[in-house]
């Protein structure tokens, strides 16, 4: 009940706030072939925004496209609008470190780098700020406490980020991506590689991150759509079919596709 | 059918035997005189004394020493470089004409004839100066070691998963750190190897150093003056007449042998802890 009514306090907010990124009439290509036409989006602040959809609609082509991570490809490219905090972010002149700084992703697959727990925390970090000995210790522990991780690794720092499970390894990888302090995490279906009890630990870290950063979660499944966001946005064939209060979009679609999407007709 | 099936089956795989006995049994033997000839002739004095005049004893502490420096400075020249141009092609000239012709130019270095780079570094550096040199020797190891460390660590670092490239420019490195950084954390096992087996390939090599560090029969640490070296000593004692020539000879391929053997021995370690 109470979490009812604190999604509800939730949704009001996120429809009268400014949206955190606004994405206006994006377009993307991979070489020839057209990705995303013309999607206008609204992500609120401090609120999980789910985008749902079948196989190649292009929800992960929008993720890649809000911190620029396509261009290590030469042949994708993007047209159009993705406004951060006021500035159009697909400028070639917006800085790339500080987009990414700004703007964290975590992948589909576990990506630990090949070294400690802590390095594997303290890479970005120590790239970012010149912090002693002492802070760079604190701002890891901050930042894996933050990932719900501090406790099974606290003893182990110094191990192969490698030996942990693939559980602990993306919850890793949310750690190595909150110790920067970034503003909006992307989340590219970050349980789909990962066991249920996983997932579950990974979608309650969902659910409390979301009070302190703007979160945006492409998934496949559509009753974690449900579980951890307020707003979802469904793509379909690199258009954005509707978007909607999540509540809204589960139970009364306005577009039937949406509707035979969800009730599992198609995907 | 089925019967004929069978006798097939038991042919071929008669047959795959057969032709694996046949190439393992030149190399058994091989080795076998090698053992038998070299660990006769082995002692102390192989390593305390100066290869010897004919008719007289000696050891070939200058060859190893000759040896062994040229290859390290090889090392020194060819690793770096190599590791280098192996992170240029694999890394940021990825899509690019330029990379694609340094990789197709590498292969032809790759497959160069080891002679043929002898007598270029005679051309390029033992003819201007007048004499024979250890760092000729080196300079003519180092264009063998080259190509190898560039392909394989060119390949080592095509093996890293895109996905570990993308998280970590996820975090806004830039390219260098990301790739001294991470990548190359990845692929460690995989360049180790590769400088390894350059390593083991010139640690043999003799027609390059025949034209460049030549052989010196007395001890000279110079490595300006010509140089003696353990694979151009084999070759001139197994061809003299002399008996104590040609243990020394067998001596030295012993230690050789057995030098390359333990290099594949770490590259296989090395192999097996970078696929776990």
């Amino acid at each position: 009940m109470i979490e009812l009514l604190d999604r509800r306090a939730d949704e009001a907010a996120g429809a009268a706030s400014p949206p955190k990124i606004d994405v206006r009439g994006l377009e993307f290509f991979y070489g020839k072939s057209q990705a995303l036409k013309s999607v206008h989006l609204a992500v609120p602040a401090n609120a999980v925004t789910a985008i749902i959809g079948p196989s190649g609609c292009g929800k992960s082509t929008l993720l890649r496209t809000i911190n620029r991570i396509y261009e290590l490809y030469p042949d994708q490219r993007a047209a159009g609008e993705i406004v951060i905090d006021g500035r159009n972010i697909l400028d070639p002149r917006y800085p790339l470190s500080t987009l990414r700084r700004c703007v964290g992703m975590v992948f589909q697959k576990p990506t630990p780098f090949a070294t400690s727990i802590r390095k594997n925390v303290a890479f970005a970090l120590s790239y970012y700020e010149r912090l002693p000995k002492a802070e760079l210790s604190d701002r890891t522990e901050d930042a894996l406490r933050q990932a719900a991780l501090w406790d099974e690794v606290k003893d182990k720092l110094d191990a192969s980020a490698l030996s942990l499970s693939g559980g602990q390894q993306q919850r890793l990888c949310i750690a190595r991506t909150l110790a920067v302090r970034p503003e909006i995490i992307l989340l590219d279906e970050p349980t789909s590689a990962l066991d249920p009890i996983s997932t579950a630990k990974i979608e309650e870290l969902i659910h409390e991150l979301r009070q302190r950063f703007t979160i945006v979660i492409v998934t496949h499944n559509m009753q974690q759509a449900a579980r951890v966001s307020q707003r979802t946005a469904f793509f379909h064939l690199g258009e954005l079919i509707e978007v909607g209060d999540t509540s809204q979009i589960f139970t009364n679609p306005h577009v039937q596709r949406t509707q035979d999407y969800i009730t599992g007709r198609y995907g | 059918m089925r019967l004929r099936r069978q006798l097939t089956d038991i042919a071929a795989s008669l047959f795959a035997l057969a032709a694996t006995v046949f190439g393992l049994t030149w190399l058994v033997w091989i080795l076998w005189t090698t053992v038998v000839e070299g660990a006769a002739a082995i002692s102390p004095a192989l390593f305390t004394e100066m290869t010897p005049p004919p008719g007289s004893s000696g050891g070939l502490l200058n060859a190893f020493y000759g040896s062994a420096v040229m290859v390290l400075l090889a090392l020194a020249i060819g690793t770096p470089l190599g590791i280098a141009a192996g992170t240029y092609l694999a890394e940021h000239g990825r899509h690019s004409r330029l990379a694609a012709t340094v990789s197709f130019l590498n292969d032809i270095l790759l497959s160069a004839p080891s002679i043929v780079i002898g007598l270029f570094v005679y051309e390029l550096v033992v003819r201007p100066a007048g004499h024979f040199s250890g760092f000729a020797g080196a300079l003519a190891l180092a264009m063998i070691l080259l190509p190898i460390v560039v392909r394989t660590t060119d390949e080592a670092l095509r093996l890293v998963p895109n996905q570990m490239r993308e998280a970590a420019f996820a975090l806004g490195m830039p390219a260098w750190r990301v790739t001294s950084r991470i990548i190359y954390k990845s692929a460690l096992s995989g360049i180790v190897t590769g400088v390894l087996l350059g390593l083991a390939r010139i640690a043999g090599e003799t027609a390059p150093l025949l034209f460049t560090a030549l052989n010196n029969q007395f001890w000279s640490a110079s490595m300006a003056q010509p140089l003696a070296n353990v694979p151009v000593v084999i070759f001139q004692y197994a061809m003299s007449p002399y008996d104590e020539w040609h243990a020394l000879a067998w001596a030295g391929a012993l230690v050789l042998t057995i030098f390359v053997l333990g290099l594949n021995l770490m590259v296989r370690f090395f192999a097996r802890k970078g696929s776990k």
